[in-house]
């Protein structure tokens, strides 16, 4: 999953920490995102159980401002699946994906939202409500992470 | 156009949507909604488990409509025009970068009937303007909003941590919910020295993240900041001339009284 061109523009880093420095999460957490790509991606160490991957919101600033343009975000998002692949999907992510198959929506509305939709004059018209479209979206979700959930 | 709802909007605050019809009307350009879409997918939170079914429900979505699609969700924005540029399929569009790039500030200053004059914090959210290379944005400091909210009459604020996350995205919300109001509880507190009326946002997710991370803030931490969140669609519509009523702002988690008769009475233009 992490390619070779991956590991290639993870090798152009020059160390100077504008990724954690701009990162949000970081302020807070133990995501260290120039750390768990370098120490476990670059250099092919096991991604080990560790939750701060799963502290960064994907909000792109580390990435934008990365001086030699390494793409960090969507690298960080691939160790995710990597992560997902050998462990399983993380325990709160469980429920989203469940609805996800259920019902199409990952926020699925219940009656007192679609009372609401009513009350706003709004007809309901997503996958949700819609047999044929729910279940076209289910085998969509059932395909590619059916094992997972 | 036709209007993507995403899980947000239709299932959790319709009166974006309701709002939004009401202005597109007004503005005379034909919109309808993009019947048996689902989820766009979410880009950060399906991209950490299958980029492989993000990219195939996206496609699913784009492929229902055959005209350009209109989304008030940055998070729908960003996987449905990636997923476009990807498989050549219609254009994206979120309905601030259209007001403000179609439209036009000085007609929608005309097409105001009751100024606004409120003060607002605006956030921005992460994923409207960023990554800001697909979206043709100012990856540090876009202004359009500000000048949007200014068009209705409202003072857009400066406040610290303008451009911090509302910590909600890429799946923190739902995977590590106290991360999600560590940032929330640094933007709030930003947000409160300002002296604001209201939070304007552009983006469902973060309106959630401000709206109900409020509640969770207050009943966890004790923090009680009573800011109410609203979408921009929302102010603009009541800006038009919608009830206050109509545009759902009321059935936010997050409401004060004071924000409700502000926007009721307004200024109503000669």
């Amino acid at each position: 999953m992490i390619s070779r061109e991956d590991i290639k523009a993870l090798n152009t880093c020059i160390q100077c920490g504008t990724c954690i420095g701009s990162c949000y999460s970081g302020r807070f957490t133990a995501l260290n995102t120039r750390k768990i790509l370098m120490k476990f991606i670059a250099k092919g160490k096991p991604i080990e159980e560790n939750d701060a991957i799963w502290f960064c919101t994907s909000c792109y600033a580390c990435t934008e401002r990365c001086p030699r343009n390494i793409p960090l975000t969507d690298i960080l998002l691939k160790a995710r699946r990597q992560l997902v692949k050998e462990k399983g999907l993380p325990g709160r992510l469980d429920k989203a994906f469940k609805a996800l198959l259920k019902t199409g929506s990952l926020v699925p509305a219940k009656d007192e939202h679609a009372k609401l939709r009513e009350d706003l004059g709004l007809t309901l018209y997503t996958a949700q409500f819609r047999d044929d479209a729910r279940e076209e979206v289910s085998k969509i979700v059932e395909k590619h992470i059916g094992g997972l959930i | 156009m036709k209007f993507f709802p995403g899980c947000m909007i239709h299932n959790r605050y319709p009166g974006i949507e309701a709002s939004l019809y009401y202005v597109f009307d007004k503005l005379g350009i034909k919109i309808s909604p993009l019947e048996g879409s689902s989820c766009c997918p979410a880009p950060g939170v399906v991209k950490s488990i299958s980029e492989e079914l993000w990219i195939e429900l996206a496609s699913r979505n784009l492929s229902l409509s055959d005209e350009d699609i209109l989304t008030a969700c940055n998070g729908c924005f960003t996987t449905l025009l990636e997923a476009s540029s990807k498989i050549n399929g219609v254009d994206v569009r979120h309905v601030a970068e259209f007001l403000y790039r179609e439209v036009g500030i000085e007609e929608i200053k005309k097409r105001v009937v009751k100024k606004l004059p409120i003060r607002v914090a605006v956030h921005y959210g992460c994923h409207f303007f960023r990554p800001s290379k697909s979206k043709g944005m100012d990856s540090e400091k876009p202004i359009m909003l500000d000048e949007l909210v200014e068009a209705i009459g409202a003072e857009s604020v400066s406040y610290r941590h303008k451009f911090v996350c509302c910590g909600g995205g890429g799946g923190v919300r739902a995977a590590a919910t106290e991360v999600a109001n560590d940032i929330l509880n640094l933007k709030m507190d930003a947000i409160s020295a300002a002296e604001v009326d209201a939070i304007v946002v552009i983006c469902p997710l973060c309106l959630h993240q401000f709206d109900v991370g409020q509640i969770e803030l207050r009943e966890q931490r004790g923090e009680d900041y009573d800011v109410p969140a609203i979408h921009y669609i929302q102010l603009l519509a009541i800006a038009m001339g919608m009830d206050v009523d109509k545009s759902g702002l009321v059935h936010h988690n997050v409401v004060t009284a004071e924000l409700v008769e502000k926007l009721i009475q307004g200024e109503i233009m000669e």
